[in-house]
């Protein structure tokens, strides 16, 4: 049954009208085919890619991060995104500064990633509707199914770079990663008097209790 | 709701609220020859910052010593169907204020979701206890509230509150969070004893419901951020903005429209 005429019979035992209820689809925006088509079966593949590593059952849970790690180096504009991160910041860091952040920042988000798709064991996902945001993004829905929980929805916005379409930040029921982590890396420069490297500082503090907490699970 | 907003509401409180608002050192506004750093300022909304994160750390404290332990001892104690049944029925309770809202902000076919989710819910559903309108007409529940209301009717948000309990918020969230419980039908409904027990006793579920709901949303936070508190500000105003928009097409948390109900993006919170 499709959502309208399930909505319909719900509206008839209620004896509601129908007519608000079938009233206005959002109209789909003008999109470019190609491109969209492309960007969907990106995420179609990568998704794939990445529940086969997290659902399979053979290798130790380190190896498993290590493979999804793997997926997701290849499939995320690690660099834009930090860059994007970073944010105003970016500028006043030194080159040193900024070669160290990207390190950092890479490290910090494949071990906090895989760390969390680990978790996803008996995980499913469905594309959703994919739709054009700006010139040169596109945001690809999906479900992520888990079992005893809630679904609930995951949406990609990807970006062609350098030809190839990239990740470049994921939305969790309406927040931005990347608009999320830029808030908080700013926060912690500015109460920290507007030192990046007090930044860089956090950011292998908490790699170093990533770390400690992967070993942990392993034993 | 009404024990949490009782307790939050209270003139007194609400007042000392005000004037610590009024006596705490302001967040330094950058120099205007900072354009970035300014544009930055008015993009976090967080002028009185310094007051907000000494609520935090006051919230935080409440949150280890309380709410954390017993949402945790209720997870552990309540078997998730039993959970489940009971959000349902505080999701269900709440349907006269969203309906109230969808139709003040000219909704009707949201109205007409909400009314019929009601209706069936309250019936087949067993008193609101099986979401049925969902799995067994599939027409999910989505969430209003008067502060999404009022900023339908273009009202502006004012400047980030951390409220303790109530968690993040602003002006006029928080105002929409007391006309929706001057609003609920099921607050004044009857009086006595047994009714003031219901009410209290409702409120008190909603906390410990809302807080269970956001255990592991909130433990990732504090385990993945840098600054949890920076985090929560931003993760709080852009779901708040994805909600004012109707963005969102899953269910609602059954608590309450303002603070930690909505503010995180629950992971598994329906």
């Amino acid at each position: 049954m499709t959502t309208t005429n399930r909505r319909a019979t719900l509206s008839l035992a209620c004896a509601l009208a129908t007519s608000a209820v079938l009233a206005g689809l959002p109209g789909l925006p003008a999109w470019s085919q190609t491109d969209v088509s492309r960007a969907a079966n990106f995420i179609q593949s990568t998704g794939q890619a990445l529940v086969n590593a997290i659902n399979d059952p053979r290798p130790s849970a380190a190896a498993r991060r290590e493979q999804v790690a793997a997926i997701l180096r290849r499939a995320v504009d690690v660099e834009g995104v930090g860059r994007f991160i970073l944010g105003r910041w970016w500028r006043q860091a030194t080159p040193p500064q900024q070669q160290e952040y990207l390190r950092l920042f890479e490290e910090t988000l494949i071990r906090n990633l895989a760390a969390r798709f680990g978790e996803y064991q008996g995980v499913r996902f469905q594309l959703g509707r994919t739709q054009r945001r700006t010139e040169d993004d596109v945001l690809v829905n999906t479900i992520i199914e888990r079992p005893n929980t809630a679904p609930f929805a995951l949406d990609w916005r990807v970006s062609e770079v350098g030809g190839q379409p990239k990740i470049v930040d994921v939305i969790a029921e309406g927040t931005s990663l990347r608009l999320t982590q830029r808030s908080e890396y700013s926060s912690v420069i500015q109460r920290n008097g507007g030192q990046v490297s007090a930044l860089l500082d956090a950011m292998r503090q908490q790699i170093q209790q990533l770390a400690a907490r992967e070993a942990q699970s392993q034993r | 709701m009404a024990l949490l907003a009782q307790w939050t509401m209270r003139p007194p409180l609400l007042a000392f609220l005000v004037l610590a608002t009024l006596l705490a050192g302001c967040a330094t506004r950058p120099p205007a020859d900072d354009p970035e750093a300014l544009a930055e300022f008015r993009q976090t909304n967080d002028p009185i910052e310094p007051f907000n994160r000494t609520m935090y750390d006051v919230h935080e404290g409440i949150d280890r010593v309380v709410l954390a332990p017993v949402a945790r001892g209720y997870r552990a104690a309540v078997p998730e169907p039993v959970r489940t049944g009971v959000r349902n029925v505080l999701g269900n309770l709440r349907s006269p204020i969203i309906l109230a809202n969808d139709m003040l902000q000219g909704e009707p076919r949201r109205a007409g979701d909400t009314l019929g989710r009601f209706v069936i819910n309250s019936t087949l559903g067993l008193a609101g206890i099986l979401d049925v309108a969902d799995t067994w007409f599939g027409v999910p529940g989505h969430t209003e509230d008067f502060g999404q209301t009022f900023a339908r009717w273009g009202i502006g948000e004012g400047p980030y509150l951390f409220v303790p309990v109530l968690g993040p918020s602003n002006p006029r969230d928080l105002l929409g969070f007391g006309v929706g419980i001057v609003a609920d039908p099921f607050v004044w409904f009857g009086q006595g004893a047994v009714v003031d027990a219901l009410t209290y006793g409702r409120g008190g579920i909603t906390v410990v419901d809302t807080r269970e709901s956001l255990l592991d949303p909130l433990e990732d936070i504090q385990r993945s951020s840098l600054d949890p508190y920076a985090s929560l500000r931003s993760i709080y105003r852009q779901r708040r903005q994805v909600e004012i928009e109707n963005r969102l097409n899953d269910a609602p948390p059954a608590a309450t429209g303002t603070g930690f109900g909505i503010g995180t993006g629950a992971d598994g919170q329906r």
